[in-house]
């Protein structure tokens, strides 16, 4: 079904431009070299990305998009997880299972977004494969079920989903917006979400009801189980005292396990010497307070993101200054108050050329083996290119 | 007779128009108040919508050039910026409610728009020399600031009014002192010289309008250099196009005017 609409929106896109030659081509290219050290060993994997979007407006109030990613690997491009994992976890696992744990960075070719929006002055509906991005967090987003950002790179782009999302634009400041994810075509375990969103004084404020199925594995048996989960979630943005504040939290119901909650509390604030800070506190109840409770499902849960962190508080910053004209330096550092440990990203940022940019970022992780920041799990960073086109 | 009507009607408003612009060059004795908000009122037009060019010149010379559109109404109260060039920031939409004191940046990548607080403000606008507060506030001479006339100076070979601009106590504005010369014929701020939050006698920024031509009957400088005395850099925006006489829909200002 999904590949039926895929095929039909990329005939109305060449239909489009074949009608009116207004088909917009555009994207970026994006090499990315990045190197680990893990006690006396380098290793590195590497990749040449191509993004390569697609937009036509030539109809009034109708825009289709799409976008196209091929990805390339190079360098070790097989892993296996229980490599990164203590050895009171791992000695546990049958050595019959441990192949299932090998992870590989496969070369891919795919559509990651392609949709149809239409809309007027009051309304828009917008249908196929598409970016999703809800709450307010920076680090992390609690009512949004779709993503799970990178804790060192949380900025950085997300896959599309397939959705069918309806926005209403009530007044200047106030809209409902409906979202439909389907999971194989089935109503009851498909993502249905409302949302709510309202602007007063300097603040915006959302209500999130979100009801989908729950997938969650049990990487001993490898057996996986499904439960629907139902979310309610608020969040607002805004300004106190001169900071910026924010705050996203989501409770969850569950229908079989113990029901669970996460939030967000963050401030920032921009000195006048252009230094940019941001501070997040970040509690995620399943998360544990004893780093010596993780367990193999903690550690898997958290790789394949189906669980957003294993500790249960952290704090993340973020800095950054314009040191010069067209580069920037900063940083980022997640402090897991739960076990103790902290990862330090200094990052630099050089707009080298109009359209091309570098960012060279490290991670260094500074807490002892079987925590979540542990050294054990290797220090290192990358060099990423971008040249947009 | 509905000819006649028409014709008394449009031989008043030339009157009306030949007795007001009498007034304004003849109003030698305007308070320092009643320039700013002359000169507020001709640099926020009613409804505005354009396409500029912003060139950063950096430091050791390099440039980097951007295109925008670019809606204000309300005398510029709601504004609206959407990047057209370069492709990094395509489609990138900013939008300036209630003075630039509410903020909300649209990223077209990963379709969110997120909200930024008063002081992101002083943030300098894709690394140019204007900060959001530069191009934001229009109403900021006015309600921030106690301004005092001084002497005529003259300013690109026209005499203009001399205007010390001090931050009110209570004010949040960016900047402690701005000196300023205003065409005494046009109302355009010929120069303004910005002085730096903290230090008062710190000179910081110079904007200067040059270009200045006749649109929609609103005097327009269609080229303004921002140079950054402390960087020493500058930043010049230029209008591609500009039109007044328009008719903007409120819902423009919104998150679906900025995502469409």
């Amino acid at each position: 079904m999904s590949r039926l609409c895929t095929g039909l929106i990329i005939c109305l896109l060449i239909g489009a431009h074949v009608r009116a030659q207004e088909l917009d081509i555009y994207g970026y290219f994006e090499p990315q070299y990045m190197g680990l050290y893990r006690g006396s060993n380098y290793y590195q994997i590497n990749s040449n990305k191509l993004r390569v979007d697609l937009k036509s407006s030539s109809i009034e109030n109708v825009e289709f998009g799409a976008n196209i990613i091929y990805l390339l690997y190079f360098g070790k491009k097989n892993w296996n997880i229980l490599d990164f994992l203590p050895e009171r976890i791992t000695s546990g696992v049958p050595s019959e299972i441990q192949p299932l744990f090998q992870l590989t960075y496969k070369d891919s070719f795919f559509l990651d977004n392609v949709y149809i929006r239409l809309s007027n002055s009051r309304f828009a509906l917008m249908v196929g494969k598409q970016q999703i991005s809800l709450g307010t967090g920076y680090f992390s987003n609690p009512t949004d079920v779709f993503n799970v950002k990178d804790a060192l790179d949380p900025t950085y782009e997300q896959p599309g989903h397939n959705a069918v999302r309806m926005d209403l634009f009530l007044r200047p400041r106030l809209s409902v917006m409906a979202l439909y994810s389907p999971l194989e075509m089935d109503w009851q375990n498909s993502g249905k979400l409302v949302r709510i969103k309202v602007g007063l004084g300097h603040f915006d404020f959302s209500v999130t009801g979100y009801e989908m199925q729950h997938t969650s594995t049990d990487f001993y048996t490898f057996e996986i189980t499904q439960q629907r989960r139902r979310l309610l979630g608020v969040d607002f943005v805004g300004e106190l005292l001169g900071l910026g504040v924010w705050a996203e939290g989501a409770y969850n119901f569950m229908k079989q396990d113990d029901d669970f909650y996460e939030f967000i509390l963050g401030i920032d604030y921009t000195f006048e010497s252009g230094l940019y800070t941001l501070l997040e506190y970040h509690h995620n109840s399943p998360g544990k307070t004893d780093h010596t409770e993780y367990d193999l499902n903690d550690w898997m849960r958290y790789f394949v993101g189906e669980t957003k962190t294993i500790s249960q508080d952290q704090i993340y910053g973020f800095i950054q200054y314009p040191v010069a004209d067209l580069i920037m330096i900063g940083g980022s550092t997640v402090f897991s108050i739960s076990d103790q440990s902290i990862a330090l990203v200094p990052m630099v940022y050089y707009s080298i050329f109009e359209n091309v940019d570098l960012t060279l970022m490290l991670n260094l992780y500074v807490g002892e083996e079987g925590k979540i920041f542990s050294s054990s799990l290797g220090n290192g960073g990358f060099i990423r290119a971008q040249v947009y086109f | 007779m509905n000819r006649l009507f028409i014709s008394i009607k449009i031989a008043l408003s030339v009157i009306l128009l030949f007795v007001s612009g009498v007034q304004l060059y003849a109003q030698d004795d305007m308070t320092a108040d009643e320039i700013i908000q002359t000169m507020t009122e001709t640099m926020n037009p009613e409804q505005a919508k354009g396409k500029i060019k912003m060139t950063i010149v950096t430091t050791t010379g390099q440039e980097r050039t951007f295109e925008y559109n670019t809606f204000s109404k309300n005398q510029g109260e709601k504004s609206l910026m959407k990047y057209v060039k370069p492709k990094r920031v395509r489609d990138q939409a900013i939008l300036m409610l209630n003075n630039a004191d509410d903020i909300w940046v649209y990223f077209p990548r990963t379709r969110r728009v997120r909200k930024l607080a008063t002081h992101a403000k002083k943030q300098k606008l894709e690394g140019s020399d204007f900060s959001y507060e530069d191009l934001g506030s229009s109403d900021e001479f006015i309600d921030e600031y106690d301004a005092v006339l001084h002497r005529d100076e003259k300013k690109q070979r026209k005499v203009c009014y001399k205007l010390e601009l001090t931050r009110k106590p209570e004010s949040s504005a960016g900047y402690s002192r701005i000196l300023m010369w205003v065409d005494k014929e046009t109302f355009v701020p010929l120069v303004i010289d910005y002085y730096h939050d903290v230090d008062p006698e710190l000179w910081e920024k110079e904007l200067v309008c040059g270009d200045i031509e006749l649109i929609d009957g609103i005097y327009t400088p269609m080229k303004i250099v921002m140079y950054n005395k402390l960087d020493n850099t500058h930043t010049s925006m230029e209008f591609i196009e500009i039109k007044y006489d328009v008719d903007l829909p409120d819902n423009l200002f919104t998150e679906m005017g900025m995502q469409k």
